[in-house]
């Protein structure tokens, strides 16, 4: 039975809720993600220094106003610089005290800036989202990744990415080091057809998406993936994982990406997230 | 108790001539400041200023009307705003030859 309370009965938690985040209150600790350094900014690596940070948005369109969030006025927004291949990221950080189930559920929107009346159903290249933990072994990091087109082309495939990226060394004092996660190469499609989703018919208008993912941390494997009616099949799929780092013992943060395609600013809403746990 | 945010528009990004920033959404605040800190300068940044801009859509801008100047002994420059709609952004300008390294910071409340 879904719990009577209206603002959790979209949700499917498991036993026990960790956060809730619903965007009219604040960003609810959800913030930039920025690439490490030591010494200088310069030293962070050129992919992680202009990721964009999230906002609290009404939904406003220049044609028909504000449409608020799903329930209420604000969600969080991502929005791209106007420059393809611009990225736009959230991240909130927590730790984990048990090695079980976890499962972030959302509901997204994506869209591209409506500067031109035009469809623009291929402006947004991808929307995602990245668990980055660790156990007492490993860095783990499962990546998915919704790729809507790629160079003006259609795609509408669910992806992953197990390839890792080259960890680099920064600064000089052999504490600090940084790889790029989040980059364009090697991200894999997820089993089964393309899933077509609802775009709708002008720039201006947007429906709201729900997501699920479902990780265990006993053996840091995917346990289930969900988008809107689609529940997609993870077994044989491995997360991107490297070897544990010296400072991030139970980290459990949850990543929001989005991606444009073209010079054209691309956003991402959401509203609102759960994370829940089985313990 | 009343919200607050501060939110990064730059991050250790060089001007030089005309700059604009990206748009931010602040229809939850009915207070800003934007703060630019500037992390290295070349030339006159005294001479240059910036100004605050409102947007009906966030794509199509008209100015506050209140200006940002910059000191060259002050490595710190702001500018106060209130009565805005759901977009801010900042522009401005440094005079020919100039440079300046920034981080900009847009501190609202509700």
């Amino acid at each position: 039975m879904s719990d009577p309370n209206p603002k959790l009965s979209r949700f499917s938690p498991l036993s026990r809720v960790i956060t809730f985040d619903d965007f009219d209150t604040g960003l609810n600790g959800w913030t930039n993600l920025i690439g490490n350094y030591e010494g200088s900014l310069d030293s962070m690596l050129p992919e992680y220094r202009d990721l964009r940070g999230p906002m609290l948005s009404n939904g406003s369109m220049w044609d028909t106003g504000s449409a608020g969030s799903w329930d209420g006025t604000y969600a969080m927004k991502l929005a791209t610089r106007a420059q393809a291949g611009s990225l736009a990221v959230a991240v909130k950080r927590l730790t984990w005290r048990e090695p079980g189930k976890i499962q972030v559920e959302a509901y997204v929107t994506f869209k591209p800036e409506a500067s031109e009346m035009a469809l623009s159903e291929l402006d947004v290249r991808a929307f995602g989202f990245v668990f980055d933990l660790q156990d007492s072994k490993d860095r783990v990091m499962p990546h998915l990744r919704y790729l809507k087109a790629l160079n003006g082309e259609q795609v509408a495939r669910w992806q992953f990415k197990s390839q890792r990226e080259s960890l680099e060394n920064i600064g000089g004092s052999g504490k600090t080091k940084s790889h790029f996660h989040l980059a364009g190469d090697g991200w894999e499609n997820l089993p089964g057809d393309p899933q077509p989703l609802c775009y709708n018919e002008i720039a201006t208008k947007q429906n709201w998406h729900y997501m699920r993912l479902t990780f265990d941390l006993s053996d840091m494997s995917y346990a289930a993936f969900q988008f809107n009616d689609r529940v997609y099949d993870l077994s044989g799929i491995a997360p991107m994982v490297i070897p544990a780092m010296a400072n991030l013992w139970c980290m459990l943060n949850l990543v929001f990406f989005v991606e444009t395609d073209i010079d054209k600013r691309v956003f991402l809403s959401v509203d609102s997230v759960l994370l829940s746990g089985d313990f | 108790m009343r919200q607050s945010h501060t939110a990064i528009i730059e991050r250790d990004v060089t001007w030089t001539g005309k700059f604009e920033t990206e748009p931010y959404e602040v229809g939850w605040a009915s207070e800003a400041i934007y703060f630019v800190r500037v992390l290295e300068k070349d030339g006159q940044v005294g001479r240059g200023h910036a100004k605050p801009q409102i947007s009906p859509d966030g794509m199509h801008w008209c100015d506050e009307g209140t200006l940002m100047g910059f000191q060259e002994s002050k490595d710190v420059a702001f500018v106060r705003i209130a009565r805005f709609g759901t977009y801010l952004r900042l522009v401005g300008e440094l005079p020919p030859g100039t440079t300046a390294k920034v981080i900009v910071y847009l501190t609202l409340k509700s």
